[in-house]
């Protein structure tokens, strides 16, 4: 079997989020930390997509810049085809690293720079990496990147704001792609558009996936979306995983309580379900998480163990759970 | 070209423009003083820094309206019998000069040290935003004072009047950076967690890189304004300090030192010597800030 493209292991992230120093002295209080990732395992295999999956708030995009080297980890480590990220490492160094994964953003309006036109700004990376020679074969690569995501070559001339949210998520794509990259980490990349247009750009992804092979890691808070594009989906919750499965099988058989949960808000036309758990609650802080399995509070299956001990993200047929009562076998299947 | 022509007609900021008089009448003054100044060799009936062509004969010669007034000098002489008209010319020469060159040095100055503040943070950022605000708290004048006595005791003797604008312009300069730091690094604040920042973070450009060709264009708007306020306050500093006889020589004189000799003669009865040159200044400045005014409000989405 050949070795994932990216691997992670044991990723965390924590945020001082302490009063000023002087504050703090004076209320005599700790320094408080916000543990938004703390302590993730995934793999993804060349040419798929994987997914991270939860509510606002669990972690799941600080995960996405951690990858990309927006944020520094905390602990863990990255391993990128092989080789380990050192977040030490100089500008040069991660150089070639670097132009191999990109990201998507989420926002169409936030994420291209205003002032330039999209002919500078898909040829961005071609600069910042070194991979034109010279000014007509950089215009000829802007225009075949153009034309890749559905745009014309003429439209290199024009300002962002001359473009829609979709065709700006184009954009946003063509230049993703300009360094050639083999992982496309895609950070929320249709939820600010119209539900019209998120199909539109959901193709685009799967098509460029398919010519190119590219990897994606795609989060996302909408089930449908995960639902088209994502081989293998990590439910988080709070930080944690708290399922990792492949997925046909996580929307077929979810497991953990919470993966039922966010299955249930789906919106179901058909109202084939009509007896939905109602799990009542908010996600609890991250600052202070509740001790045991973080779900506890909000789980209808808790038991005394679930409030003591935190589960471990054991096998479950093809899954992966982290949850007691599915390793008790005592939730109902 | 006649595209780019129809763009700025047809942009929201001409329309705004063209409603309202008082805007465009503080552009045609603005226009017409920045034309003067730098016509002023072709176009000022008398050169009034050629000894051989001032006679003081002439001198105190009234405005032409009045029983003693000479035609040759529309708004009098003054005690050396220089063409009032023609020093209001090129003083206001000077005074642009200098209200350009002093926003454009505390522009640059502000602008690098908000933006590089803004976009690091830490200690670095604390250090420039404490001293802009330890600044903000001594009149600007105060510094612009200091400053103005220590770089002369710099220059050496010999050089001093030639010197005596660009110390000016360095005094004013640097009393006025914090305002600019201040909103850069405003600007920069909100610009650099939009995601086009991560987007070239991701690339893993250099630092400055982004800084110069992302968050400079985007902050620079917020910054034109305030500089065509901070022009104002500039020329206004400069008059002040001309006037308290720590600006430029008389033999060069700006609207300030103008005024400041003009005002010697104010109870002797000559009062056109510091009249005209105080109304000059107080036109130009109104101009320029309520030039400043409509900017500020046309570039407010929340005004619009």
């Amino acid at each position: 079997m050949t070795r994932p493209l990216v691997e992670v292991e044991g990723l965390a992230r924590r945020f001082d989020v302490s009063r000023p120093w002087l504050a703090r002295l004076l209320a005599r209080e700790p320094r408080r930390f916000l543990h938004a990732v703390a302590g993730v395992d995934f793999a993804i295999p060349r040419g798929t997509t994987m997914a991270l999956v939860g509510e606002s708030g669990c972690g799941k995009s600080t995960v996405a810049r951690m990858l990309v080297g927006l944020l520094r980890p905390s602990a863990g480590r990255i391993v990128f085809d092989g080789t380990p990220l050192d977040p030490d490492a100089g500008r040069k160094a991660l150089a070639p690293i670097r132009r191999r994964m990109q990201m998507i953003f989420q926002d169409p309006y936030a994420s291209l720079d205003p002032r330039w036109r999209v002919e500078a700004i898909v040829a961005e990376p071609l600069d910042a990496f070194g991979l034109v020679r010279d000014r007509a074969e950089r215009r000829e690569r802007v225009a075949e990147l153009l034309r890749a995501v559905g745009l014309s070559p003429a439209d290199g001339r024009k300002y962002p704001h001359e473009f829609s949210g979709g065709q700006r998520q184009r954009i946003s794509i063509a230049r993703a792609l300009a360094s050639r990259p083999d992982f496309l980490v895609c950070d929320e990349p249709t939820s600010a558009l119209d539900v019209s247009v998120q199909a539109q750009i959901l193709n685009l992804m799967k098509e460029l996936q398919e010519q190119l092979g590219l990897t994606y890691l795609l989060i996302s808070h909408n089930l449908a979306v995960v639902s088209v594009m994502a081989d293998q989906v990590g439910v988080m919750y709070l930080g944690r995983i708290v399922e990792l499965a492949p997925a046909d099988e996580l929307f077929a058989r979810p497991r953990h309580p919470y993966t039922r949960l966010l299955l249930d808000t789906v919106p179901d036309l058909e109202m084939r379900r009509r007896e939905r758990a109602p799990v009542a609650g908010e996600v609890p802080s991250p600052i202070d998480p509740p001790p045991g399995c973080a779900f506890h509070p909000r789980c209808p299956f808790a038991e005394r163990r679930c409030r003591a001990e935190r589960p471990a993200l054991l096998p479950a047929g093809p899954a992966r759970v982290a949850c007691h009562a599915v390793e008790e076998g005592r939730l109902p299947a | 070209m006649t595209a780019a022509l129809r763009r700025f007609f047809d942009h929201d900021l001409w329309w705004s423009f063209t409603r309202s008089p008082l805007t465009v009448a503080a552009a045609l003054v603005t226009l017409l003083f920045l034309v003067a100044a730098l016509a002023a060799p072709w176009i000022t009936p008398h050169d009034p820094f050629d000894p051989a062509r001032v006679d003081l004969l002439d001198a105190f010669t009234p405005p032409v309206w009045t029983e003693r007034g000479d035609p040759r000098f529309l708004l009098g002489t003054d005690d050396q019998g220089r063409d009032i008209l023609s020093t209001i010319v090129w003083g206001s020469r000077i005074s642009l000069l200098v209200g350009f060159a002093a926003v454009l040095l505390s522009a640059t100055l502000g602008v690098a040290l908000g933006v590089s503040a803004g976009y690091v943070g830490g200690v670095y950022e604390s250090v420039v935003m404490r001293l802009a605000d330890v600044q903000l708290t001594i009149p600007g004048i105060l510094v612009a004072l200091t400053i103005n006595g220590v770089a002369r005791t710099l220059v050496p003797r010999e050089l001093q009047e030639a010197a005596a604008i660009w110390v000016l312009v360095l005094a004013i300069g640097i009393s006025d950076w914090p305002k600019y730091a201040r909103l850069a690094r405003g600007t920069t604040l909100v610009e650099k967690n939009k995601e086009y920042i991560a987007a070239a973070r991701v690339m893993g450009l250099h630092p400055l890189r982004i800084m110069v060709s992302h968050l400079l264009p985007n902050v620079i708007g917020p910054v034109l304004v305030i500089g065509t306020i901070g022009l104002a306050l500039a020329i206004i500093s400069e008059a002040t300090l001309s006037f308290l006889g720590v600006g430029v020589p008389p033999t060069t004189p700006s609207l300030g030192t103008l005024i400041r000799i003009g005002n010697d003669f104010l109870f002797s009865g000559e009062w056109w010597i510091t009249l005209f040159p105080s109304l000059a200044l107080v036109l130009l400045v109104l101009a320029v800030n309520l030039l400043g005014d409509w900017l500020r409000d046309a570039f407010n989405p929340k005004l619009r």
